[in-house]
């Protein structure tokens, strides 16, 4: 079990543990939450990422996007002894919140995030063992680096767990 | 002057934005009231340039759940407008138009979801043509869009839609009331950046 503290992690938000708290993020619509744990040296980390690449010059927010995000993410968890070869994946998000007609980009960016989070983990080699993504509800996600359960909240549905 | 980011806003370019909040809101207002037939009143305007997650918290934290319309805004102007409707607003809507109210959105039927979406839509339109009056633009609206689900993930969507251009989001609003009561129903505008700017300029507060 966790240790009964919650970390929220806010959107473009990361925060990472070794103290096997609880990791939490509220509300993913078309963002993404991605949980990545390295059992070994029990750390674990969540990213909160709302677009899929990030294009912007000189912007330093990375954890908005999922490209710089991730690779961020997975430099700062190698800085602290994980392994890439050992970190595993589980992912949540990327609904369409309102299904607008003959709209072009906005509909896609969900669709877009997680296909971005997946080629981004696919590149940096990180297994990607389960998700839950696309569909039209949002999600609240929550992350037991402890047990690596990761469990998703929507609402009029039941839970699941991951 | 041109802008390329939200908190550049000048005062006197704030003033105009909230005088624009203002004259749309009180549009709605009025529209508002003939749907519900009793008098509808505005609160002070306001215009809000916030951080993503101190949005969040301004709308009263991610998970509780409520019904958003939403509608894209194209032609000379790009935007988001939102229509933010928690539950005690939508059962006024209800009892006033169809004489039922709901203790759930899962109750919410067909007939209920499209009288939410037609005071969305009609609230949204009043605000824009009067906009686009005002400034003199063409403004084209897509069909009103309906979904029921936590708030945060309903705000979220203008913040991705604008999310590469900035790390902020722009909303220009007001509250109501009627009666007395508070009308707990949030109508929120979300300009692109380069939109703001022609908006600006059709006003005539470029030089500001």
């Amino acid at each position: 079990m966790a240790n009964g503290s919650k970390i929220v992690i806010g959107i473009a938000d990361m925060k990472m543990t070794n103290q096997g708290s609880e990791l939490i993020t509220y509300a993913l619509g078309s963002c993404c939450g991605i949980c990545l744990l390295d059992p070994n040296v029990r750390l674990a980390a969540m990213i909160h990422i709302m677009l899929p690449l990030n294009m912007e010059a000189g912007r330093t927010n990375t954890m908005k996007y999922a490209d710089t995000g991730i690779r961020e993410t997975l430099k700062q968890m190698e800085a602290r002894g994980a392994r890439k070869a050992r970190i595993t994946a589980k992912v949540a998000g990327g609904a369409k919140m309102f299904a607008v007609s003959g709209s072009g980009a906005l509909g896609n960016i969900g669709q877009r995030n997680i296909e971005s989070v997946h080629k981004v983990l696919k590149a940096e080699g990180i297994r990607l063992i389960a998700e839950d993504v696309g569909g039209s509800v949002a999600r609240t996600l929550s992350f037991d680096p402890a047990t690596g359960k990761a469990t998703i909240k929507s609402y009029g549905k039941q839970d699941i767990i991951l | 002057m041109t802008i390329k980011n939200y908190q550049e806003l000048n005062s006197l370019e704030m003033d105009t934005l909230r005088e624009i909040g203002s004259i749309g809101t009180g549009n709605a207002a009025t529209a508002l009231s003939g749907m519900l037939g009793c008098p509808v009143h505005i609160t002070m305007p306001e215009v809000r340039i916030m951080e993503f997650n101190e949005a969040i918290e301004w709308i009263g934290g991610p998970e509780p759940v409520t019904a958003g319309v939403l509608v894209h805004i194209g032609g000379q102007m790009n935007g988001i407008m939102l229509s933010v409707q928690p539950l005690e607003f939508i059962n006024i809507i209800l009892e006033r138009m169809l004489s039922v109210s709901i203790k759930d959105y899962s109750q919410l039927a067909e007939l209920e979801r499209s009288a939410l979406v037609e005071v969305g839509n009609i609230m949204i339109s009043t605000f824009i043509n009067a906009m686009s009056n005002l400034a003199d633009m063409k403004v084209e609206l897509t069909v009103p869009c309906l979904t029921v689900d936590m708030q945060g993930a309903i705000l979220t969507v203008p913040m991705a839609e604008y999310g590469g251009q900035s790390d902020y989001l722009m909303t220009i609003g007001g509250n109501f009331s009627c009666d007395g009561h508070e009308l707990p129903c949030r109508l929120i505008l979300s300009p692109d950046i380069r939109s703001l700017n022609f908006l600006l300029r059709k006003l005539g507060v470029e030089d500001g």
